[in-house]
């Protein structure tokens, strides 16, 4: 009995410090971008986790782990099961730690967002995709959907929360368009620096923390003790991620650059979220690398494309969320996948092309629902309501437009001083 | 000497322009047929130059009468180096010999009367204030003297920009013993002060990255200029500013860069093979910039219109750069812990 109690006092423990990304997701977004949209970046974070959270008790868990066919569960909305057997964890404790991991992809989602899109645009989008995007996907990997009966490997949600969010993200980015002075007329883009790096760096700070959390409290039990061996890889999978990101800027742009080497830690975390579980420590560290060093290439690739990413979601969490659950198709042992009786060993520990296979097919399929689901939503939401502020909004600042006061207010000039006659 | 002599040959004309914008026409004439000349493109500069500071003289004595006393006008940056592109900005200023304070006022109005030609004759105003209409430029001799034992106490960041800005100067009209005799009390208060040297490199030793670890060229990244590398910060730097040091060390009082590799002791001679690294780059400008439109654009080289060859030119001028720079750094600091 105690070690059940303890179980489920680690994945509280878990919830708390998934929870607390949120915080890490705040200053990361609102670091990233100008001074003029702090407050608006900062607050709208935690509305729309207050409206996530709504949804997923009310629809988002029972179309996840309700009773229902391969794409989807139908039952246990408007979730209340007070019942404990004494046996694995409480029903409310799974559904909190399983709450947060909505909350965070949501976030994610709203990276693709930001600077230019209306407040109701938030609050729409985040009902219509806790309801039916996010909540497919987990179904069909950790419901009982039809890619877990493929034994699809994804320990704490590299594909399930990064790429989902991320595919939001990028159809948000494209339906939204630049940000007002990002391209040149030549083609040329500007650098619209974020208006505070220490943000960033205690962003990743906390999100670190957190993903103790998100992927040490993945192992739902305490029992061997194996969230430590979790957490070891998860640790030095971001450390490699910050120094491979930070060498790879430095040596082909000639400077060290400090938001990409933030971003590479962060690419780290999610590129180990899908294998934390499943690979050797060694393999953490190219793994966390070859993240690190993806996503500088990455960003570079989708501001060459046009595509206006001022959190680098799509690069931090898409790009490198893919490379992450495909990772354990090449570094998957045989004692932590089939021993785990939990998919098969990957490529490089005499495993088949099988597992990878599994996983580059969870990658495409989820990707790509994900990406279409929100594209139609959001396409239909321009077309009805409209995404995304007028110019002038997008100039003078969304705290002000959106909210009708600065973040900053002593920084910024009042717009309705008389500048002349 | 060389050079006035050719400036005289070239002009030969100067009785004929009389305003600011029949000089602004002569020079579109000129200027196209010597954009490729590093020497004859900078004789036509002090031509221009000489030129409009003639009329601005004429204007203001016109209004104002003569001036209340003897004077020197002289040039800064790339211009009192020599070392002009197709389009420069505009540096200069003015010592005059009187105690009076009243004197400066009339001296502003003249610099503000020249720095309205120059503008008009096709030099942009100088984003610093370096102009002969600002007071900090336009000053006595011993106002100046003043200023330079100001700078040197101060020693600080910008104070020795301003130092190391007013100590590439040239007469370009009026008293040119008034500009030496400020240098040599600035080598004087050098030579009692050896430190100073040191903090003239600390002031100079950043550069901006040309070539990046696998020695490849590191363009800008962002905006209208990404693509481009930044000529003046990247390549020409390194090589004004150790031949900048070198002359306040040697007690040189030319400030063309190529003069004064030229008057380096022999001590320095292994310092001279740098000298046709830094012709190279002068003709490197002007081949590459001849059809820029703006100042800015003329230390402006996209990469992509340069070919193999070129690039590895490029490169080529950056490593000599940055190594002439380290070998006078080094020279520097090794005297100045054994003064």
């Amino acid at each position: 009995m105690e070690l059940v109690l303890m179980d489920n006092l680690w994945v509280v423990i878990g919830t708390f410090l998934v929870l607390l990304m949120l915080g890490g997701f705040i200053l990361l977004e609102a670091g990233s971008t100008r001074m003029k949209n702090a407050g608006h970046i900062a607050g709208k974070t935690i509305f729309t986790a207050g409206i996530g959270s709504l949804v997923f008790w009310a629809v988002g868990y029972g179309f996840i782990y309700g009773e229902g066919n391969w794409f989807i569960g139908l039952s246990n909305f408007f979730y209340g099961d007070t019942s404990f057997s004494g046996d694995g964890l409480s029903p409310a404790v799974d559904f909190m730690f399983q709450m947060m991991f909505a909350l965070i992809a949501l976030t994610i989602a709203f990276g693709g967002f930001a600077e230019r899109a209306k407040l109701s645009a938030y609050v729409i989008f985040a009902v219509l995709f806790s309801a039916l995007v996010y909540p497919v996907v987990a179904h069909w990997i950790w419901g009982g959907g039809w890619l877990a009966d493929h034994g699809k490997q994804d320990f704490a949600g590299s594909t399930v929360v990064h790429l989902t969010g991320a595919m939001a993200a990028l159809a948000a980015t494209i339906i939204l368009k630049p940000r007002i002075g990002k391209y040149n007329k030549d083609g040329s883009s500007n650098a619209l620096a974020g208006h505070n790096q220490v943000y960033l760096a205690l962003a990743v700070l906390l999100l670190w923390v957190g993903w103790f959390g998100f992927n040490g409290a993945s192992t739902f039990g305490v029992g061997d003790a194996f969230f430590g061996f979790v957490i070891l890889n998860t640790q030095l999978a971001a450390a490699a991620g910050a120094v491979a990101a930070l060498f790879v800027a430095w040596i082909v742009t000639g400077k060290a650059d400090v938001p990409t080497m933030l971003n590479g830690a962060l690419a780290g975390l999610v590129a180990i979220t899908a294998s934390c579980g499943f690979v050797d420590p060694w393999a953490a560290v190219i793994i966390g690398l070859i993240g690190g060093i993806m996503v500088f290439y990455s960003m570079r690739f989708f501001e060459k494309m046009k595509i206006d990413d001022p959190i680098a979601a799509l690069s931090v969490h898409g790009t490198v969320g893919i490379w992450g659950t495909i990772s354990t198709g090449f570094f998957a042992t045989e004692s932590l996948s089939v021993g785990a009786e939990w998919g098969l060993p990957g490529l490089f520990y005499g495993g088949s092309l099988e597992q990878l296979g599994v996983q580059v097919l969870g990658v495409v399929s989820s990707g790509a629902y994900a990406f279409v689901v929100s594209f139609i939503i959001l396409k239909v939401m321009d077309k009805v309501m409209g995404l995304r502020v007028s110019e002038e909004e997008e100039i003078v600042g969304l705290d002000l437009s959106e909210h009708g006061s600065y973040g900053y207010p002593e920084n910024i000039p009042n717009p309705d001083e008389k500048q002349g006659a | 000497m060389h050079n006035k002599q050719v400036v005289r040959q070239i002009k030969g004309i100067d009785e004929t322009l009389n305003n600011y914008t029949e000089i602004n026409e002569w020079r579109q004439d000129k200027i196209v047929r010597v954009m490729t000349d590093h020497q004859k493109l900078n004789e036509l500069h002090d031509s221009i130059i000489e030129n409009t500071v003639k009329v601005a003289m004429k204007k203001v004595q016109s209004e104002l009468g003569n001036p209340p006393a003897p004077f020197a006008f002289f040039l800064m940056g790339s211009a009192g180096r020599f070392e002009q592109s197709v389009l420069s900005d505009q540096d200069h200023g003015i010592i005059y010999q009187s105690h009076d304070e009243s004197c400066q006022s009339y001296f502003l109005t003249l610099g503000a009367e020249i720095t309205n030609g120059l503008s008009e004759t096709g030099y942009e105003l100088c984003d610093g204030q370096v102009m002969a209409s600002n007071p900090l430029w336009c000053k006595s001799i011993r106002q100046w003297e003043e200023q330079i034992v100001d700078w040197m106490e101060d020693s600080s960041w910008k104070s020795l920009r301003h130092f190391s800005t007013f100590f590439d100067s040239r007469v370009m009209f009026g008293e040119t013993s008034f500009l030496t005799e400020i240098k040599n009390y600035a080598f004087m208060i050098l030579n009692e002060q050896p430190r100073l040297y040191k903090r003239l490199v600390e002031n100079v030793d950043f550069v901006k990255k040309g070539i990046g670890v696998f020695g490849q060229l590191l363009p800008e990244q962002y905006g209208e200029e990404s693509g481009a590398i930044k000529l003046k910060q990247t390549t020409f730097f390194p090589y004004v500013n150790a031949l900048r040091l070198l002359a306040l060390k040697e007690n040189i009082l030319e400030p063309s860069t190529l003069k004064r590799f030229e008057q380096l002791p022999v001590s320095l001679q292994s310092f001279q093979s740098y000298e046709k690294d830094f012709r190279r780059l002068l003709d490197f400008r002007l081949q590459h910039r001849k059809h820029a439109q703006s100042y800015k654009d003329v230390h402006l080289i996209q990469i992509n219109s340069l070919n193999r060859e070129e690039k590895q030119t490029l490169k080529q001028l950056m490593k000599k750069g940055y190594k002439l720079f380290d070998e006078t750094k080094t020279i520097i600091e090794k005297e100045c812990s054994t003064w």
